[in-house]
């Protein structure tokens, strides 16, 4: 361990939830006017995983799975101080939900000989959470979900984190190779320096490994996804009186009749 | 993989507890699960694990459970993603259920993936409905981009169909009157997992009482307007004999705990009467609230979001209004009285 830990951070490119939109006849998501961007949780997995570096040496390698302009999610996390960055990329990863994305990320992470993965607590346009899970039970590995601070114990190979539970928090130590899930919001994520910026927008390039590098062109997409979309509906507004009251008095009249 | 999915019956809940008490959420679940085996014509079981624990699987049964499988060791007792995980995975894998519900809190989100994955099962995360279709195959349903739109998902090829569930969406359970026959309904299974075999370690666990603002029935919310004073959020909640909420800027600044958060990363509420002070109503925090009879808005901003998502909204300063509107509840209490 004296030559640092293998960090790995799994970063997805989102649609900016801003600027996704229902179309209100058809009910069907309107994603082609959203610019795609970082998932916001995903700087905190950065900035951790930038942080950890600092502290027990080593190297930070940001992974993504997605089409070829995914490929600029893994420019800003070079920019902010990433060493390199993997694309995964296959047609034949179309369609995987949650199940084959966390075999083809855990089977980088494994090729990339990972001590740590960092990832964020979930991504911003699907929202479940599990990949992070998903990743460590492909692997066999430790895992570390809903985490506020790291706390790296290199001497006894183990990384401890913070977690958010219920009521409270614990620390818990994990056993290298570990998975980490930061909690959305867990830190300051730092801004790109200007030259490692201009750097990652002109002369990086991303390791590209398609699912059959990974030996998994069979268990990933579609076909391979537990987990099928049997319908979308916008959600049903709920009716409202929408009244305007003007006074304090007027409103405590509301409540004390609704009481 | 092709799976026989005829192999696959039964509907499991996994019942949450952390030093032998029961999460809310696993009684509302085991509710949900009972009217789902009674759709698919399959039996209910409850499966408790944890350290000396066999009383919360005496009143699963009590709640409704046809069974109860109970893993009692204290390799179980804290809860640790890769004990429970591993144990769960057996037993999926010995006995296959054709549905699996769990919890969708940190612990329940943390583990269920570890059961999900080995087993190439399909896992639904954070539902809000569930229902089955009539050839009893499960319909998960999960708010999706920020609560505008409910996505279905459903597992026709693969076993069992796991869902996490959020918390306060389903009524809880209720326990029956005492059935000699109950502790016949619990068996002890065997344990498969070690301590030598930990990935983890918990070195420490502070956990106070938690509150459980799903339960109330009056919820008096803060969000950004608060600006750092929380004290007429707390005491009109008081005199209300309400629970104090937030929406998740008020938990961001560290104003009001997590516990107390309402929204898509937060809690469902459904109380009787809703109180949201200082916030401006973002799709996240409307999903945890929309299930609130009356809903009341008080804003600086007279054109907030919350305002059309109100059933009574005055625009003004919180911290004029609240503690006008608490000096108003205090005097009726008083005539009252």
């Amino acid at each position: 361990m004296n030559d640092g830990w293998n960090i790995v951070v799994c970063v997805k490119q989102v649609p900016d939830a801003d600027d996704v939109t229902i179309d209100p006849d058809t009910g069907t998501l309107n994603r082609s006017g959203a610019p795609a961007v970082l998932n916001r949780p995903d700087h905190n997995a950065v900035e951790s995983a930038l942080a950890l570096r600092e502290s027990v040496g080593g190297t930070v390698t940001a992974i993504t799975m997605g089409p070829p302009p995914a490929k600029a999610v893994l420019q800003t996390a070079v920019g902010v101080g990433a060493d390199g960055g993997v694309l995964l990329t296959d047609r034949a990863f179309g369609g995987s939900d949650t199940w084959p994305t966390s075999l083809a990320l855990a089977r980088a992470a494994a090729e990339l000989d990972a001590d740590v993965v960092i990832c964020g607590e979930e991504s911003t346009d699907s929202s479940t959470g599990q990949v992070p899970p998903g990743i460590a039970a492909h692997n066999g590995w430790s895992q570390l979900t809903y985490v506020e601070s790291l706390d790296p114990q290199p001497e006894d190979g183990v990384l401890v984190g913070k977690r958010d539970v219920e009521g409270g928090y614990e620390r818990v130590a994990a056993e290298l190779p570990v998975v980490v899930a930061m909690e959305f919001g867990a830190n300051r994520p730092r801004p790109a320096g200007l030259h490692r910026k201009i750097f990652a927008e002109t002369e990086f390039e991303p390791v590209e490994w398609s699912a059959s590098d990974l030996g998994i062109e069979d268990r990933v997409g579609l076909a391979n996804s537990p987990t099928k979309v049997g319908g979308m509906d916008t959600a049903t507004p709920v009716e409202r009186e929408r009244i305007r009251v003007e006074s304090v008095d007027e409103l405590y009249e509301y409540i004390a009749e609704v009481r | 993989m092709t799976i026989e999915t005829d192999d696959y019956r039964d509907v499991w809940v996994f019942v949450e507890q952390h030093d032998g008490t029961a999460a809310p959420v696993s009684w509302e679940l085991l509710a949900k699960g009972r009217e789902l085996a009674d759709e698919t014509d399959e039996s209910l079981v409850a499966l408790v694990m944890g350290d000396d624990v066999s009383d919360l699987a005496e009143e699963a049964v009590a709640r409704g459970a046809d069974r109860a499988l109970l893993a009692d060791d204290a390799v179980f007792e804290p809860y640790r993603a890769d004990p429970y995980g591993e144990q769960f995975r057996a037993l999926v894998e010995a006995r296959k259920p054709s549905i699996v519900l769990i919890g969708g809190t940190h612990t329940g989100r943390d583990f269920a993936g570890r059961v999900a994955v080995p087993a190439h099962a399909g896992l639904t995360a954070d539902c809000t409905e569930l229902a089955v279709d009539d050839e009893g195959l499960l319909l998960a349903s999960r708010p999706t981009f920020g609560g505008d739109a409910m996505a279905t998902i459903k597992c026709p090829a693969h076993r069992p169909q796991m869902a996490t569930v959020r918390a306060g969406v389903f009524d809880t359970s209720e326990p029956t009157e005492s059935d000699v026959e109950r502790a016949a309904a619990v068996e002890e299974v065997e344990v498969v997992v070690a301590e030598e075999d930990a990935l983890s370690t918990v070195l420490e666990r502070v956990v106070s009482d938690v509150v459980d603002i799903t339960d109330a029935d009056v919820v008096v919310a803060g969000g950004a307007g608060c600006e750092g004073e929380v004290g007429p959020i707390v005491e009109l909640a008081e005199v209300l004999g309400g629970e104090v909420a937030a929406s998740r800027a008020a938990v961001d600044e560290g104003w009001i705990e997590p516990a107390r958060q309402v929204g898509q990363t937060g809690k469902t509420v459904r109380p009787h009467l809703y109180i949201a002070a200082g916030i401006s109503g973002a799709v996240q925090h409307l999903e945890g609230m929309n299930d609130s009879d009356v809903v009341v808005a008080v804003n600086t901003d007279p054109n907030a979001a919350i305002f059309e998502h109100a059933d009574y909204g005055i625009v003004g300063d919180l911290h004029e209004v609240l503690p006008k509107l608490t000096e108003l509840v205090r005097e009726q209490q008083e005539v009252a009285a």
